[in-house]
């Protein structure tokens, strides 16, 4: 084979190759156009339509006193048929209306709007978006006076196709519990917790493609109208929520802490009026990102706030009273191999069980819950779980975390859990949970379930309300709750809350400041909290105020969480009068009170005077045209303003017209300062002066 | 240095430029087409739509083919390796500084402008083929036709690197070009082989496909057995081993064609080879393209739906409508008598370039044009393959068809640069 030939060979392989591949190609070509070209044309016509569904309207959620705290707004998509106004109608009001449309989109000319519109209706197209910018309610009222548009969606052809958005008009506020569901509904909060009720459930309609991404709907009978979600009405008081958050933010950037949140419930109904949580972003700005007072972010330790719990368990097992005393030495005493140890430097020495508690001593407390119970811990646990600590509440909002309590029989158990269990070590709670507990003894025992949504409406009719929930009839005897409410109380009186105490109304509570543990080793950071209940005589609200890891010489729960709780207390106290003790309100004598009327120019005020019927007359002595009033015997007497020659007249009590003509009637020149009567002059009456001599009168 | 300008224009194919200027133009309206909405109706001139940018691109196309024409042809020879080595490093750069573009960093953006490097290694790859092998004798040997494949793997190599397989796919059109000028065939059946068997183990399955493999070494042993006295016995024993060599390398090869399609191939890729197989498997997803696209074709029918009246092209049903799949409005609007017009005219524009390239007496030109007709050839079957789904989605260009400036200048500049020489071939002679 020589190469001509080897050429020729390998020109015809390749050529018989491509050929091949040509052929392939025109036969599927012909297949698809030809043979299959029916089956093509029916999947490219239902390319075109679209079974959609159509999003109903979600529901709102409104605070207890009925403020919207989110919403859905809608917005309109501004879409047109030109061909549906008749030509009268249309030649007569296209100008104006291209004009309309391009001042408030500001996107065309009126030329380019104008063109768009005759375009569409030469070519008889039943559809044509105007502005990809949907517009608000405001500009679809604004729009519906338009020409052409005020003829309406079949004699105008506009259509107005609603998209909608969700908006709090709160922004902030309680952001985090109001929370977000998105596309893929996941979410947090009250959105994500009850999106069963405020979704609705979706419609469907046929839409077909239009050009440009843009689906039309088609109206038929097929259409499923979509149902709306419900409204919700939240617990939450957007007034007490404020307080507590602004009160919040402020302490918490103060400090400079890492968390906070405050809660705030209703004794009686467990409705929870406010919720506030925030988190540090940066220094000096925080923001609700985080449920830290139910959620797994804010469970921990919760410190000397357990104590409660502990000293209860105390008082229901043994006999022991507030009074029996306590050893607790210099401040530091040994269980095993950990020692506990005292806040303040050198011990408390001897205290009765009523001051242990009142200045959270960690050695009493312990000491006495390890005599009592350290045989037998399940004995205790058995309390903790009598006092509602161990389950979860089984609260209205999804995330809410499990409380954590060892078990005796748990092999992390160790001898010395129980006694820094009993200080609130060891044991994990979230914010809600101990609010829970403190709730229950102001509410005599009674422990109901938090509650965040009150009730689902449509409108203004009600149609499922969530009523009170009690989880445990009586945490406690009577006795025990009678000793215990006594010693929160004198924990604000006397103890390490000392600095909240107010005289207008008792507060009830406990402080707390747990050290942190970090990788096993408890740290000088601190977690510090204040929960309690007022007013202590009746109590209405209970209060947890928690701030996280606060920085500074100040990381004490007396001196960084009971201050919030002071200042949301004060608020509510300020404004809400059913917890004011009842003030009879005793009659007072009417008093008929003269009117100030200083004195000026006779004739004008003896007329005011007696055009307002207050008895008045001249004494005998008066003959000048200027006077002042003196009151004798319920009546005024007009006295004479001597004007002496040589010497400064008196002008005090005059008004400004009245002093500048007397002053300057005799010569001087006269400087004022202020309004109203005047009060004070430079120089003193009765002495000499001189033309143009400077006098200064101050008014007030 | 321009003493033959004379002969240029009155030289050059006027077919092939007639046949150029055809193709760009109907790409022009069907580009118009596509993007044309019937609510903003734009004008073709309209510079905020394709039309109207490809315009732009027609423009400088038409200077490049002034510059390339008034260019002496010597350039190319002589500069072959310099823009060869220019095209690597700039393929290298944009490696590190180029712009992600639909997950390819296969662009330089130059601020004003966006280019494609990969597009103008054809080019350079194509001149220095070309040149490499036009200072051979003859038919190649094995050590020239190997480095004229390392010559067209790198740029390839370097293409890959940008994430950009099908245009690095596109430099296998070499090959032919190489085997054209001596390399032996064994390479070009074992690659036919191998492919074979791989669509076939995808397509038809693992075990059926190792007992065709089976049964055909079977009968070509048996072959060897039954006429086993006319061989000497060593040539008998060879046949025999290299049978069985070749069968056991077979059965690896089809057993790892899973574990290679799986290792190899990103997940988009195999999905648009599977869907070759199955269109119907997912309708959202993987088959997505390729039906959307069969669709538009199909449902143009024999006459089409008359242009701009498309739906399927124009309503963003199918992607890249106006770059890859420019084919497809071509059927969807002028139906299956226009496309078998634009396929007809194609292959008479190939036959022509065909025709060019061998009656070149200068083997760089002969070596350069067969390169462009492969490049060519290798797009537009390849391109049309993918949009009636015969051949995997990899996304090039149909030339001188698709929207953009960087494929129509390459292909532009690969062309005219071809006709050139070809005008000048009297001169190359005579220079000789």
């Amino acid at each position: 084979m020589n190469i001509k030939q080897s050429i020729v060979l390998r020109l015809r392989l390749v050529f018989i190759g491509i050929s091949l591949f040509g052929f392939a190609i025109v036969y599927k070509i012909i297949r698809i156009q030809y043979i299959e070209s029916e089956k093509w044309e029916e999947i490219a016509v239902n390319n075109l339509y679209d079974l959609r569904e159509i999003q109903p309207t979600r529901g709102n959620i409104f605070s207890s006193d009925g403020s919207l705290l989110a919403t859905s707004i809608p917005f309109y998509k501004v879409c047109f048929d030109p061909t549906k106004a008749d030509k009268q109608v249309f030649s007569k009001g296209i100008d104006s209306l291209a004009l309309l449309l391009s001042r408030y989109f500001k996107d065309k000319s009126t030329a380019e709007y104008k063109r768009k519109i005759i375009d569409a209706r030469k070519k008889h197209k039943q559809y044509i978006v105007l502005s990809a910018t949907p517009i608000n309610y405001q500009g679809k009222k604004q729009m519906t006076s338009w020409p052409i548009f005020r003829e309406g969606r079949m004699k105008g052809g506009v259509m107005f196709e609603k998209i909608d958005k969700r908006f709090r008009p709160f922004s902030f506020l309680a952001r985090r519990t109001i929370g977000f569901v998105n596309e893929d509904n996941k979410g947090a909060g009250i959105e994500y917790s009850f999106n069963h009720i405020l979704a609705g459930k979706n419609g469907k309609a046929w839409f077909r493609k239009m050009s440009g991404g843009n689906w039309r709907p088609i109206h038929d009978e097929d259409e499923v109208t979509p149902i709306d979600g419900l409204d919700i009405v939240t617990t939450i008081d957007i007034n007490i929520q404020d307080v507590a958050e602004s009160s919040l933010l402020n302490h918490l950037t103060k400090h400079d802490a890492d968390y906070g949140c405050v809660v705030l419930m209703e004794v009686a109904t467990g409705e929870i009026k406010a919720i506030a949580n925030l988190g540090r972003v940066n220094t000096g700005v925080y923001t609700e990102d985080n449920n830290y007072a139910l959620g797994n972010a804010g469970l921990s330790e919760p410190g000397s706030t357990f104590k409660l719990a502990s000293v209860m368990a105390l008082l229901e097992e043994t006999d022991i009273q507030l009074s029996d005393s306590i050893e607790t030495g210099m401040g530091e005493y040994d269980f095993y191999d950990r020692t506990m140890r005292d806040s303040k430097p050198g011990g408390y020495g001897t205290l009765t069980l009523q001051q242990a508690f009142e200045k959270s001593s960690n050695i009493a407390i312990s000491k006495k819950v390890n005599e009592y119970f350290g045989a037998k811990p399940e004995k205790f646990i058995e309390y903790i779980e009598k006092f509602g600590l161990t389950q979860p509440l089984s609260f209205q909002m999804e995330g809410v975390a499990k409380p954590f309590v060892k078990s005796p029989k748990s092999k992390h158990w160790s001898g010395t859990t129980l006694p820094w269990m009993s200080i609130g070590y060891e044991v994990s709670l979230t914010p809600l949970q101990t609010l829970t507990f403190y709730n229950a003894i102001a509410n005599n025992g009674k422990m109901v379930r938090p509650l965040i949504v009150k009730e689902t409406r449509v409108a203004d009719q009600v149609l499922d309300t969530y009523a009170t929930d009690v989880v445990i009839d009586k945490i406690c005897s009577d006795e025990t709750l009678e000793k215990v409410k006594q010693m929160l109380v004198g924990v604000v009186d006397n103890g390490t809350a000392k600095n909240i105490h107010t005289e207008y109304y008792k507060i009830g509570g406990k402080t707390g400041t747990a050290q942190k543990l970090v990788q096993q080793i408890y740290t000088k950071s601190y977690y510090t909290s204040f929960v309690g209940f007022f007013p202590a005589e009746k109590p209405k609200y209970s209060c947890i105020v928690i701030i996280d890891n606060p920085k500074g010489f100040q990381n004490y729960g007396a001196d960084v969480a009971a201050p919030v709780f002071k200042e949301v207390a004060d608020k509510i106290f300020a404004t809400d009068l059913s917890i004011h003790p009842t003030v009879v309100p005793v009659p007072m004598p009417r008093l008929e009170v003269f009117p100030k009327i200083g004195g000026g120019f006779f004739d004008e005020c003896q007329y005011l005077c007696n055009a307002l019927k207050i008895p008045n007359h001249t004494a005998p002595s008066a003959t000048g045209d200027f006077v002042t009033a003196t009151i004798e015997n319920q009546t005024i007497v007009w006295q004479d303003r001597s004007i002496k020659k040589g010497v400064v007249p008196n002008v005090s009590g005059l008004r400004l017209r009245d002093a500048l003509y007397i002053l300057e009637n005799i010569g001087m020149r006269v400087k004022y300062l202020g309004t109203g009567r005047v009060v004070e002059q430079s120089i003193l009456p009765q002495q000499p002066y001189t033309k143009g001599q400077i006098i200064t009168i101050t008014l007030k | 240095m321009f003493r033959s300008d004379e002969y240029n224009f009155k030289q050059i194919d006027w077919i092939s430029v007639l046949l150029y200027l055809l193709f760009v133009m109907i790409g022009w309206f069907n580009i118009y087409a596509v993007s044309y909405d019937p609510e903003l109706d734009n004008s073709i001139f309209d510079f905020s739509i394709n039309s109207g940018k490809q315009l732009l691109w027609i423009g400088g196309a038409l200077i490049l083919i002034i510059s390339v024409l008034v260019i002496d042809y010597k350039f190319y020879t002589a500069f072959s390796y310099i823009i060869y080595v220019a095209a690597l490093l700039l393929l290298i750069v944009t490696i590190f500084a180029g712009t992600d573009v639909n997950g390819s960093k296969s662009w330089l953006d130059l601020g004003f402008i966006r280019v494609q490097p990969a597009e103008f290694a054809k080019f350079g790859t194509a001149l220095v083929l070309a040149r490499y092998l036009s200072e051979q004798q003859f038919i190649v040997n094995r050590q020239q036709w190997v480095v004229s494949v390392i010559l067209i793997t790198i740029p390839a190599i370097l293409i890959l690197a940008q994430k950009e397989t099908g245009v690095a796919l596109v430099f296998s059109a070499f090959i032919l070009v190489i085997y054209r000028e001596g390399m032996t065939s064994l390479i070009l059946l074992f690659g036919v082989y191998a492919a074979i068997l791989f669509v076939l183990t995808l397509g038809v399955g693992e075990f059926p496909v190792l007992i065709g493999v089976g049964v055909m070494y079977g009968i070509i042993l048996l072959y060897f057995y039954l006429n086993r006295r006319r061989f000497y016995k060593n040539v008998f024993l060879r046949q025999i081993i290299t049978t069985i060599v070749f069968f056991v390398l077979s059965v690896g090869f089809v057993k790892g064609v899973h574990y290679m399609f799986h290792q190899f191939l990103q997940e988009h890729q195999r999905n648009r080879i599977m869907v070759l197989f199955d269109t119907e498997r997912d309708l959202r997803g993987k088959g997505y393209h390729v039906r959307q696209s069969k669709v538009a074709i199909g449902s143009g029918d024999l006459f089409g739906k008359g242009y701009k009246q498309g739906t399927q092209t124009k309503f963003d049903f199918v992607p890249e409508q106006s770059t890859d799949f420019i084919f497809c409005t071509i059927g969807e609007e002028h139906g299956w008598v226009g496309s078998t017009i634009v396929i007809i005219l194609y292959s008479l524009f190939m036959m022509r370039l065909v025709f060019l390239a061998d009656r070149q007496k200068d083997k760089f030109s002969r070596v350069y044009g067969y390169s462009v007709v492969c490049i060519i050839l290798f797009h537009f079957l390849v391109n049309i393959g993918m949009t009636i789904g015969l051949f995997p989605v990899i996304g090039i260009p149909l030339p001188f068809f698709s929207y953009g400036g960087s494929s129509l200048w390459s292909f532009t500049l690969l062309l005219f640069v071809f006709l050139k020489l070809d005008a000048q071939r009297v001169h190359v002679l005579a220079g000789h």
